[in-house]
């Protein structure tokens, strides 16, 4: 089985990606696939929040110009929980409309599993529907595992 | 799970394209969107907006401005795509000038231009789509049509429907069905043997021609900016070294080509005294019942379209505003606040809130020194549009520099080459108009100084308060205490 895991550099995804290992077994998956889409019209087109610190090049905004290197840095963050589990994993970025795109992705790899982290905690969740984990767990190929986040935690 | 042939067959194919997927990355950018995207930033700002106060400046032959402005804007725009090609990311002037000058100051001072001259532009055209609306429903005060406006855009980039390739390609088709209204409304003058060919040489000026034009020129400019925002999808375009000069310069071409056109048609079928008192000049076009639908349907139909344009338009406008102060907050060059993302949204919002803020209080500024009768004759579209023009003249000059000092460096195999004489021509052409705008309007630059100010002001937030996250070295350097706690966490 080919599992789908996107990621959009949140905190919230490296959860959910520590969630499917925890869960899963290894023998039962061929393939793991980390997928983060960048969204080229967006206000930001990608934000890693998970590769901590960034390397800083002497005064250069290219650290931050490029959005591709934002996703590549969170790809490498989640690919990194999978090592040695297993699994073959590969690593994509694509471009558009995140939902979208995971469902493409997830019917072109012929996936037997998409994993997405739901978004935030707190009213704006609950008052705008329509996110991203919404729509791929609607129109999926395939079996959706969309991790919540736990509900309350230290302030 | 069958194994037929064909399938097996396309799963190696498909395992072949992933391999090179992974080294190659997808991108959804084409070309052909790349064209309809700077084509509907550009159209969107000026043509709507400013008509009335190019003809009022120039006179009947007020095209001509329009076609230096646009002659002048597409040279930098052979700059552009220059360096985009070397450089494809998603960071425009303030990138290209680090990497020419490597200087610091410098490269901040671009950074806070670029900035500026969004919030100015978003101001202007704030106030401008205040005008068309009143043409629909007259009753709500303007300047709080234009901050409803603006916040509203505010809220649309923050929920990500910007996003919608299909409803910035809807805009744009929207905007170019509008202005062949009115070519089709020339075209149906002309052929009728009505039209007078002569308004088109008139100035207004006692003076030379030449400072008739050149003063259109500084307002004509506006309807060009905008096409420096193509920069923000150029990590996300296809094969950039090929379809990025095309689109933009294509892109550049045919809103020029549309432009004079447009400016031709005003000119020949409405007085120019009507145009340039107009607040909403294109409506006169329109109104000048030229073909057989009834005017009041027309003009609100038409009302719309110009509002359409300008949203479109003024969208890029804040999403650029947007993520420049997102990097700089991540370049700790401002406060590391403008770099907070909504946890679901993936929206900066204080970045987004902030620069809504910074353009309502541009535009109640504006007002009021309007409404108290100092800051010059002209109004506030006007006068955000100078300041805005200001702010790009001056980057647009120092791009083709920067263009220039990086050819030291190796070109890429496939990058686009600009011709040089050109880009000469560029650089002069910038500069004079930049003197030029300075001489003539002074009072634009206490507003240029008033927009640098609050740059500086944030930068100095950032040295003073910003230290305190700095006093231990990395790997203690996160944007916020909050966001590596949990990380820790985790």
């Amino acid at each position: 089985m080919h599992v789908v895991i996107a990621t959009d550099g949140s905190k919230q995804s490296l959860a959910a990606a520590k969630h499917l290992r925890s869960l899963a077994a290894p023998e039962a998956i061929s393939d793991v696939t980390v997928l983060a889409v960048v969204r080229p019209l967006a206000a930001v087109s990608f934000v890693d929040e998970l590769s901590g610190p960034r390397r800083k090049d002497a005064g250069s905004p290219s650290s931050v110009a490029s959005f591709r290197d934002a996703a590549k840095a969170s790809i490498e963050v989640i690919a990194d929980v999978f090592a040695g589990w297993g699994p073959k994993v590969h690593k994509k970025i694509r471009s558009g409309s995140p939902a979208n795109e995971i469902i493409k992705a997830a019917e072109q790899l012929d996936a037997g599993l998409v994993v997405v982290a739901s978004g935030g905690r707190g009213l704006s969740d609950r008052v705008m529907l329509g996110s991203t984990a919404q729509r791929v767990q609607q129109y999926a190929p395939c079996p959706v595992l969309v991790v919540r986040p736990a509900p309350s935690r230290k302030k | 799970m069958t194994d037929a042939p064909d399938l097996a067959h396309e799963k190696a194919l498909e395992r072949a394209r992933e391999l090179d997927d992974d080294e190659n990355l997808q991108r959804s950018i084409s070309g052909r969107l790349l064209f309809f995207y700077v084509l509907g930033d550009v159209l969107g700002s000026g043509i709507y907006v400013l008509i009335g106060a190019v003809a009022a400046a120039v006179g009947g032959a007020f095209w001509m401005a329009f076609l230096a402005g646009v002659t002048v804007a597409t040279l930098t725009g052979l700059a552009y795509a220059e360096l985009v090609t070397k450089h494809p990311q998603a960071a425009g002037a303030a990138l290209y000038v680090s990497k020419a000058f490597r200087n610091p100051f410098l490269t901040f001072l671009v950074t806070i231009c670029m900035l500026s001259a969004t919030f100015a532009a978003a101001g202007s055209l704030a106030t401008g789509f205040s005008s068309y609306f009143a043409q629909v429903w007259e009753l709500p005060p303007p300047l709080l049509i234009s901050v409803i406006f603006i916040a509203a855009l505010a809220v649309v980039n923050f929920i990500g429907i910007t996003e919608s390739v299909i409803a910035n390609m809807v805009m744009t088709f929207v905007e170019v069905a509008g202005l062949a209204v009115v070519v089709l409304i020339g075209i149906v003058y002309v052929s009728r043997g009505e039209a007078d060919f002569s308004v088109l040489l008139e100035f207004d000026t006692d003076g030379s021609p030449i400072f008739a034009v050149v003063a259109g020129v500084a307002l004509a400019f506006f309807a060009m900016t905008g096409f420096e925002n193509a920069a923000n999808v150029a990590e996300e375009t296809i094969d950039p070294a090929r379809n990025f000069p095309r689109a933009l310069i294509g892109g550049m071409v045919g809103a020029g080509i549309i432009y004079v056109i447009v400016a031709m048609t005003a000119a020949l079928t409405v007085p120019i005294d009507t145009l340039a008192s107009s607040d909403a000049a294109l409506l006169e076009v329109i109104k000048a019942d030229i073909i057989p639908v009834p005017v009041g349907v027309m003009t609100t139909i038409f009302a719309i379209v110009a509002m359409v344009a300008i949203t479109n338009t003024t969208l890029v406008a804040l999403v650029t505003q947007s993520r420049i102060l997102y990097g700089m907050a991540r370049e700790d060059v401002v406060p590391g606040f403008f770099a907070k993302v909504h946890a679901a949204r993936r929206s900066p919002w204080v970045a987004l809130v902030f620069s809504a803020l910074v353009v309502t209080t541009l535009l109640v500024v504006g007002h009021t020194l309007d409404a108290a009768g100092i800051g010059g004759s002209s109004g506030v579209v006007e006068r955000l549009a100078t300041v805005t023009v200001v702010f790009t003249l001056f980057i647009y000059a120092l791009v083709i520099v920067a263009a220039f000092v990086l050819r030291r460096d190796e070109r890429p195999p496939d990058s686009f080459r600009a011709p040089t004489p050109l880009l000469v021509i560029g650089v002069v052409g910038n500069l004079a108009l930049l003197v030029y705008v300075v001489v003539d309007d002074p009072t634009s630059l206490f507003w240029c100084a008033g927009l640098l100010a609050l740059g500086l002001v944030l930068y100095t937030v950032e040295k003073l308060v910003g230290r305190t996250g700095e006093t231990t070295p990395p790997p203690g350097r996160a944007p916020t205490g909050s966001a590596r706690d949990e990380e820790e966490e985790l």
